[in-house]
């Protein structure tokens, strides 16, 4: 940044502090009410349908049934996923356990190891966009509060965080967090690769009580990289629901049920 | 004070960046999946997959072996069309039913018709699991068990032996795909830090021998090649440390014992490492193909004798070592190394050419063929030492284009087998693909000696 720049920047950093410090949030503060917005604490399952747009056409829709507990040791959601439709993929599940990674196929009947990166290649990564706890993952800092419009187009006044990667095995190296001031609503976010690149923009849509808060049933992600590319994502049927720890183990993917 | 700010925070620029975003965010709700959830729960309801799929085979053969090959030779045109259907019932929470099976229609050159050859049906699942309490799992029937952490090869997938019927291709993952499963009883109890899993396999039938394509059984669930003999396997993991959760396995087939090893770990966030080994006594593929003819009466003992092969039974290992790389392309990338003890080292590849083009090649190459039809359906390579490359590419080039292609290669001779696949996803319910094979090295290497050069396969599904 050069010392124009910098001089420039000032007056929005000290109100964008002055702001989050008006209403008594710490960045990370922030980030963790907005978690809670976005997820309950109790474990819980729900389903996701995808839609992936081409050119605003949509081309391909999946159904996932998504179980999610937290890990009571680093208090980041684990995800099971198990895809229900389309018939091809049917039957196809995968363990996203913090650090571990488990892809099972029923034709084969295998399970092989994926590593983070290869998660992101299947739907399944869903889960992760869905359930990620940003306050654990992510080290926030306040840019600036601003107006932005939401997938509605309606305007929201937010704080604008930027989150860095708090280990080496966060998905993204950066996140670019909109958060709106009062209710902690997540509207917008912007995921970055570790070379910087732009590769996601995320967007919060159609809150709606659910499992004992108002919360986001949809998401919507642009493809930065394609910019033909749009996925959407519907949650639905949500419950409460006992996940066994013995669930993540590896072993137990070809008995997952979606139910 | 905020509205000050913002005028500062969003220049023209940024401003038509985030129209630029929200203009692309679709309006209108898609139409549901044909299938999608109602809500209601899918407990008592029968869970089906079914398609239908016609496979075109093209082949070209070499038109001279140094080795020549028995007949029948392979078909150089293949018609087939069939339908594959997995049925899964869940009455109650703590009880399933499985049903997996495939059946259909074949004609090609060579094979005859109208005759039972025509007609192919594998019944690969049968079985039912009740769940006792949580965690713990009772299993019995025909199940297809799977062991094993790598791609190409799996040392310690003990119940792969001659498992496969008649595949589509000699993709690794295809025959997992392909396979039938073995009458057993399975208990396994699953827990927070790890697993047990135990199974026997009866003996039902006696071994049958190998099969040709022209001597292949219609409507047979072929119980004589999963269950030929008694098989124990017990295994298990234990989570020693975070994230490093090794795989322990025992297993015994007719009193002979092999101990086996899995482990699988992350190294950062793009690649994973993984290991597989088993290791027991054994006596050398040679060996064993002939014992295996003779046994099951393919082979006279006065033929068998014909070859010289060491009887010996000694402890030989069995290893898969690999990587995968996943890059932010959606492109992964295997590399792997193979040992198989017991397979031909280089002098034992130099006497099989010796012997098969010697004075007496004529009378010994149905026998030193028969080495390598067994090694085949046994699913063990040929070679002591190999090398196995693989790359995955989603949505290459376009949306729903999948490409993938796979490299076995000799360490011997660096013959190679080698093959590329371009999938297609038209629709949620329609599939095409594209594949092509070929056999690659010198008149007297691994792959350079076998009858096929080339195979092209055109092959469309549907899902219903």
């Amino acid at each position: 940044m050069s010392r124009a720049n910098a001089f420039r920047a000032l007056p929005a950093l000290v109100i964008a502090a002055l702001s989050a410090g008006a209403w008594g949030q710490t960045p990370a503060e922030i980030v963790a009410r907005a978690d809670e917005v976005r997820n309950p604490n109790e474990a819980f399952r729900f389903l996701s349908t995808l839609t992936e747009y081409v050119s605003g056409k949509p081309q391909a829709q999946n159904v996932l049934a998504i179980f999610s507990k937290k890990d009571p040791r680093t208090g980041q959601f684990r995800n099971l996923v198990r895809y229900v439709e389309p018939p091809r993929d049917a039957g196809k599940a995968v363990l996203l356990d913090g650090r571990a990674f488990w892809f099972y196929d029923p034709a084969s009947k295998a399970s092989v190891r994926i590593s983070p990166q290869q998660r992101l290649i299947g739907q399944a990564a869903v889960g992760d966009v869905l359930t990620v706890t940003m306050s654990i993952d992510y080290t926030a800092s306040l840019v600036s509060t601003e107006s932005v419009q939401d997938a509605n187009k309606k305007p929201r006044t937010c704080w604008h965080l930027d989150l860095k990667a708090a280990n080496e095995l966060s998905t993204y190296a950066r996140i670019e967090y909109w958060v709106e001031q009062g209710s902690f609503q997540p509207v917008k976010a912007k995921f970055y690769s570790d070379s910087g690149r732009l590769l996601k923009i995320l967007f919060y849509r159609s809150f709606d009580t659910w499992l004992g808060g108002l919360r986001p049933t949809e998401a919507i992600l642009l493809d930065a990289v394609d910019s033909s590319r749009v996925t959407t994502l519907k949650s639905s049927e949500h419950r409460l629901q006992q996940i066994p720890e013995a669930w993540f183990q590896r072993e137990y993917l070809p008995r997952l049920e979606a139910e | 004070m905020s509205f000050a700010l913002v005028a500062l925070a969003e220049p023209a620029q940024v401003q038509g960046q985030v129209e630029d975003e929200l203009s692309r965010i679709p309006s209108e709700a898609p139409p549901a999946p044909p299938a999608a959830p109602s809500g209601g729960s899918r407990l008592g309801k029968l869970q089906r997959t079914l398609y239908l799929e016609s496979a075109t085979e093209v082949e070209q053969l070499r038109s001279s072996l140094d080795v020549p090959s028995p007949s029948p030779a392979p078909p150089t045109i293949e018609q087939r069309l069939f339908a594959d259907l997995v049925l899964h019932w869940i009455p109650t929470r703590d009880l399933t039913f499985h049903l997996s099976a495939r059946g259909g229609f074949r004609i090609g050159e060579g094979i005859p018709f109208p005759t039972h050859e025509n007609i192919r049906a594998d019944f690969r699942e049968l079985y039912t699991s009740w769940k006792p309490f949580e965690g713990a799992y009772l299993d019995g029937g025909r199940i297809n068990l799977k062991s094993g952490v790598a791609i190409g090869y799996n040392p310690t997938d003990f119940f792969k032996t001659r498992a496969v019927v008649e595949p589509l291709s000699i993709d690794p993952a295809v025959l997992r795909e392909d396979r039938l499963g073995t009458l057993m009883l399975r208990g396994q109890f699953v827990w927070g830090h790890g697993s047990v899993t135990a199974a026997f396999a009866p003996r039902v039938a006696s071994p049958p021998p190998l099969y040709t394509n022209t001597t292949l059984p219609a409507l047979d669930p072929m119980f004589g090649r999963t269950n030929g003999h008694h098989r124990f396997l017990l295994k298990g993991n234990v989570d020693l440390i975070e994230d490093f959760s090794p795989e322990a396995l025992f297993y015994e087939e007719d009193g002979a014992v092999r101990l086996g090893i899995n482990v699988a770990q992350g190294l950062g966030k793009k690649i994973v490492a993984y290991a597989e080994w088993a290791g027991g006594s054994q006596p050398g593929i040679a060996q064993a193909a002939l014992s295996f003819g003779t046994s099951t009466g393919s082979l006279s003992t006065a033929a068998a004798g014909n070859l010289a092969t060491s009887s010996a039974t000694h402890f030989q290992q069995d290893a898969s070592v690999g990587l995968s790389y996943a890059n932010e392309s959606k492109m992964t990338f295997w590399l792997e190394y193979h040992l198989h003890q017991a397979g031909f080292s280089r002098a034992d590849w130099r006497s099989w050419f010796e012997q098969g083009t010697g004075p007496h090649g004529q009378l010994l190459s149905p026998l030193l063929w028969f080495e390598r039809g067994y090694a085949q359906e046994e699913q063990v390579p040929m070679s002591k030492h190999s090398l196995f490359l693989r790359a995955d590419w989603t949505d290459a080039f376009i949306f729903n284009l999948e490409l993938t292609a796979f490299a076995n290669v000799d360490l011997y001779d660096g013959s190679t087998l080698g093959q590329v696949t371009a999938s297609y996803a038209v629709t949620n319910l329609w599939t095409v693909s594209l594949l092509s094979a070929a056999n690659l090295g010198s008149r007297r290497s691994e792959f350079g000696s076998l009858p096929s050069y080339f195979s092209a396969l055109f092959a469309i599904r549907h899902y219903f």
